[in-house]
């Protein structure tokens, strides 16, 4: 099975259309979308910018990570099922959109960025209580950079087609 | 009076400049998002310690002396995107009914903050009311995002 063919496989089943051509649904899912990037971009940066010391310096580290943690997991679960609903009601303009295929890179990047500083710096923060480590703070920059590039190539997704012109 | 205004932002130099490049409006949405995720994520870490959610740990009132300085960089580059972009068609946006829908709920939501959320906020956290303030805050920044998501849709 050829990728097009998977594209447009997708593009005839009943719940594309339905939030393709639903009317409310597509910008409903895009408004969770938003409102959970809020979530989610708030918690991240939260516990980035503390692990690089520029927030809540008198708390210990532990004590935000720990404590923002479940949040951060329901706005990361609501952004990625509501961007999967959205990318499953346009596959084709979607497969045709380099800014896309973009974020899609970037996303996979914040997979290798989890494996790499998960046992390190994730997984048990109480250890940065006694001092953040560098690798900690490699961790936040490059944390903030991917997902402020995959907030842009989102937002570049919707402009792509005026480019060609 | 306002429509002359609206007039003179749309063909005010930056508006000149952002409409010259495609890239440039997306580029400037962006940081809105960045701005928006900072303002709203920094007062909903507060709302739901507000609710008894969160950093339980720490008393809102410590929370949001904590967060104070990014929610206001937040609202800074709120606004600073929010008017460029406005300025490249204001009178198109200042007569879509989702984008009124959206400055009245971020008008109510800002005066909100700065009055009775803040009195809340010192009160401190276990009162019903206190539940009801952070409810409330939540509940006027999703009109904000959805207001704005619709934008492009109404």
């Amino acid at each position: 099975m050829s990728v097009p063919s998977i594209v447009e496989w997708i593009n005839q089943t009943s719940l594309s259309v339905a939030i393709r051509e639903g009317g409310l649904p597509y910008p409903v899912i895009g408004g969770l979308h938003l409102l959970s990037i809020a979530l989610f971009g708030g918690m991240l940066l939260a516990t980035d910018l503390r692990l690089l010391g520029w927030v809540m310096q008198g708390r210990r580290v532990s004590d935000v990570m720990v404590q923002l943690r479940p949040w951060k997991w329901l706005g990361f679960v609501v952004v990625v099922v509501s961007g999967f609903l959205l990318m499953w009601a346009e596959p084709v303009r979607l497969y045709q959109s380099p800014s896309f295929w973009l974020k899609m890179a970037l996303f996979a990047l914040v997979g290798v960025h989890a494996v790499v500083f998960r046992p390190g710096v994730y997984r048990d923060p109480e250890r940065l209580d006694s001092g953040i480590t560098g690798q900690a703070k490699l961790a936040a920059v490059l944390s903030l950079l991917l997902w402020a590039g995959l907030v842009a190539a989102g937002r570049f997704i919707a402009f792509d087609a005026s480019f060609d012109q | 009076m306002l429509n002359h205004f609206l007039h003179w932002l749309v063909n005010s130099p930056w508006s000149h400049a952002i409409n010259k490049a495609e890239w440039i409006f997306p580029v400037i949405q962006s940081f809105h998002f960045i701005g928006f995720a900072l303002l709203i994520g920094t007062i909903a870490i507060v709302d739901l310690r507000l609710l008894g959610f969160g950093m339980r740990r720490q008393e809102p009132s410590e929370l949001a002396a904590d967060l104070q300085r990014y929610t206001y960089l937040g609202v800074a580059l709120m606004l600073i995107t929010g008017l460029l972009m406005f300025s490249t068609d204001a009178v198109t946006y200042h007569n879509n009914p989702a984008f009124q829908f959206k400055m009245t709920c971020f008008t109510v939501a800002l005066v909100y903050q700065f009055t009775i959320h803040r009195w809340a906020v010192r009160a401190g956290s276990g009162a019903i009311w206190a539940k009801l303030a952070g409810a409330i805050s939540l509940l006027l920044w999703t009109g904000v995002i959805f207001g704005g998501r619709m934008i492009a849709f109404v």
